[in-house]
């Protein structure tokens, strides 16, 4: 017990004394982190600005007099070109193509006089109208005047035709009611937070313990200072444990300093992508959720630690255990995004497989539909698992084919 | 007491290994049906060229590595099926095993101090002595990576005595010293056996084993080929210096290959 506790102090005394590795380990993360996410959140306001203020190019062939007319009245600021005959339409589609014009909307050459003149069993006339998905501003053109400012014109020509709209329109939907939308606020913001927050989790906590881990272990070895471990009295097992639980430790702290900067970071990130306030996200979580994210977090940080130990064990020098590691964190980074893009049903063996299943609950969690059979699987799933692989570092530990060579 | 009977280790040879050796054959015989004992109030001296195995010899006694073939006794306790027991006893000091750079010495000393459960007040007394007589106090507090060659070899031997053990096993404990921080480890070795312990050396530095052993044990490719006093080794091969003693032994018992 003792010996744990000694090299477990030591540990944690190696790892804040020096001033390098605690920035590395708590403050480099953080800071790129709110550097990406506020660089993203300036690009995203960025380009819908640039897009708002960008004037849509507009090619019309056969404009029909009533629609300047209607823009004019509207006070609708658009370039218009007007072009026509094949070779001009040939030209137009081009421009759209390399982003010089927005939008081409074809009239037919009648319209005006079509629909002037309509009688009933008519052909209707038929508007086209040509756009560009990849180029924004021509998306933003389509959105806004296909399906926007046409629709508005064909109103305009339907209230010259018949008088009263009201006498047309048999019901509306919605244009009078704010409270449309029925959910649990809690729900939903602990589904959104519960997609992205298990995936960072797992992908922080993981990158945490694996330069630590590869130092502790690997790193001492290189140096010769593992040795002087191992001629003390101290039990093999006593190093093991003093370590994984000092890894445990330091990656579980760093990884609750990402979750609190990312949660606080996460309206920020949510107002620019959506365009709401991001208030709608509420994050509140109960003092069961709290309680059960925590001993959930303590043990896959256990689980971790032992994986990237063990890892390390093998390892002669601090390169060759990165190299070695590297294929376990495409493991763990895989089996995040897996997580985060699962929807629907899940299977009930899921919860049996490790590693998954303690993504699947953690999103479980705060979407608040975990049962207590799944979670307490998960957890002592990942408590066994994380002693098996214990007491395999510890026979690794007492291989002098592993310890000396 | 260490008793060492039939000792013999083999070591697997890993395909870089054999490439650098020049060998096929994966099994490297380090060590080959080694007996020997030595007594407290005593210094033996293993002495041999490079890569006899005396290296190899005290790592298996520190319990870092296991004997192929053999028993090992260090004060009754036996190696294998008691290493903790054995590691109580001992204090080991080799060039492989290296203090953590990034702490200072006193911390190291406090630190090992715990690890062999020394109570508070006899660690403080054992910091004062040993600083004092290795000259520790100067650098108590600079990080282990500021140290010169020989302030480390110091904190080194200092840290492997905190526990105060009645067996002490150097590798080479001059190695990379001048001479008067050289002299000054010798003269604290004869004080430990004058207290009455055990004290275990590896050399390959005659001068030193003439003046410091109390007995010699000649160790040529793994095998004890002679023992005794200084003046039983002049005797055995006829010569009056070590040097030539060992030259002699070394002519006869080299391996052919
Ligand atoms: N871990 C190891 N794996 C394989 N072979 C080893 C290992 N350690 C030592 N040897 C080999 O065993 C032999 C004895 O080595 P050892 O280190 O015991 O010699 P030594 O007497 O201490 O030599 P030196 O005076 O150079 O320190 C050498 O041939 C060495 O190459
Ligand atoms: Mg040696």
């Amino acid at each position: 017990m003792s010996g744990i506790r000694q090299i477990y102090g030591k540990e944690i005394a190696r790892i804040f004394r020096d001033k390098r590795m605690v920035f590395s380990v708590f403050f480099l993360p953080v800071v790129i982190m709110v550097v990406i996410m506020s660089i993203m959140n300036n690009l995203i306001a960025g380009m819908e600005d640039d897009i708002e203020r960008h004037t849509p190019v507009v090619c019309i062939s056969n404009e029909p007099e009533s629609f300047g007319e209607f823009l004019k009245a509207a006070d609708l600021q658009y370039e218009i070109k007007n072009i026509s005959g094949e070779k001009e339409k040939r030209q137009a589609e081009a421009d759209i193509l390399n982003g010089a014009a927005d939008l081409l909307i074809e009239f037919p050459e009648t319209f005006q006089a079509d629909i002037e003149g309509y009688a009933d069993g008519d052909a209707i006339p038929q508007v086209k109208t040509y756009y560009n998905p990849s180029e924004d501003y021509s998306s933003a053109a389509y959105a806004e005047i296909s399906e926007g400012t046409l629709e508005a014109y064909r109103q305009a020509l339907l209230q010259e035709r018949i008088g009263n709209l009201e006498q047309v329109t048999v019901f509306t939907v919605n244009t009078d009611n704010e409270d449309m939308i029925i959910q649990d606020e809690q729900k939903a913001g602990g589904k959104a937070i519960g997609m992205m927050l298990p995936y960072f989790i797992t992908i922080l906590l993981f990158a945490g313990a694996m330069g630590l881990g590869v130092d502790m272990i690997a790193g001492e070895k290189e140096r010769g200072t593992m040795a002087s471990l191992l001629v003390s009295p101290v039990k093999r097992s006593s190093i093991v444990l003093g370590k994984v639980f000092s890894l445990m430790t330091v990656s579980g702290l760093s990884s609750l300093i990402y979750i609190i900067v990312m949660v606080v970071c996460m309206p920020m990130m949510m107002e620019s992508m959506t365009g709401t306030d991001g208030t709608g996200l509420d994050i509140s979580l109960s003092a069961k959720q709290i309680l059960m994210l925590g001993a959930l977090l303590v043990v896959i940080a256990f689980l971790y630690s032992t994986i990237i130990a063990l890892v390390s064990v093998f390892a002669r020098t601090m390169k060759e255990a990165s190299t070695y590691i590297m294929p376990v964190y495409m493991v763990v980074l895989v089996v995040g995004l897996l997580t985060m893009f699962a929807s629907g049903k899940t299977a009930g063996y899921s919860y049996y497989i490790p590693l998954y299943n303690t993504a699947l609950v953690l999103k479980g969690i705060l979407a608040q539909e975990v049962t207590a059979a799944q979670y307490l699987i998960a957890f002592a799933e990942t408590v066994l698992l994380g002693g098996a692989l214990t007491g395999l570092i510890v026979k690794a530990f007492e291989s002098e084919k592993v310890m000396s060579s | 007491m260490i008793e060492i009977r039939n000792l013999t280790k083999i070591y697997k040879l890993n395909r870089k290994q054999m490439r650098e050796s020049r060998t096929k054959n994966p099994l490297k015989t380090a060590v080959d049906d080694l007996t020997l004992t030595a007594r407290k109030g005593e210094i033996y001296g293993l002495l041999g060229p490079n890569g006899a195995g005396k290296t190899t010899t005290l790592r298996c006694i520190a319990t870092i590595i296991k004997p192929t073939g053999g028993e090992i006794y260090v004060n009754g306790k036996e190696v294998r099926s008691q290493p903790e027991a054995v590691r109580t006893e001992i204090g080991f000091l080799t060039s492989e095993i290296k203090l953590d750079e990034q702490f200072d010495v006193d911390y190291m000393f406090r630190f090992f101090g715990r690890l062999h459960h020394v109570p508070a007040d006899v660690l403080k007394q054992r910091r004062e002595e040993l600083f004092e007589y290795f000259g520790i106090r100067d650098f108590a507090h600079k990080q282990i990576k500021e140290l010169s060659t020989g302030m480390k070899q110091k904190a080194a031997i200092a840290v492997s005595l905190v526990h105060d053990p009645d067996i002490v096993i150097f590798d080479e404990p001059t190695n990379g010293l001048d001479i008067i921080t050289a002299r000054s480890v010798t003269d604290y070795l004869r004080k430990l056996r004058d207290e009455g312990k055990l004290v275990l050396v590896s050399t390959h530095i005659m001068s030193e084993a003439e003046k410091l052993c109390d007995r010699i044990g000649i160790i040529i490719d793994g095998r004890k080929v002679a023992e005794g006093t200084v003046e039983q080794l002049y005797a055995q091969t006829g010569t009056g210096d070590l040097e030539d003693a060992f030259f002699e032994l070394y002519r006869m018992n080299r391996r052919e290959e």
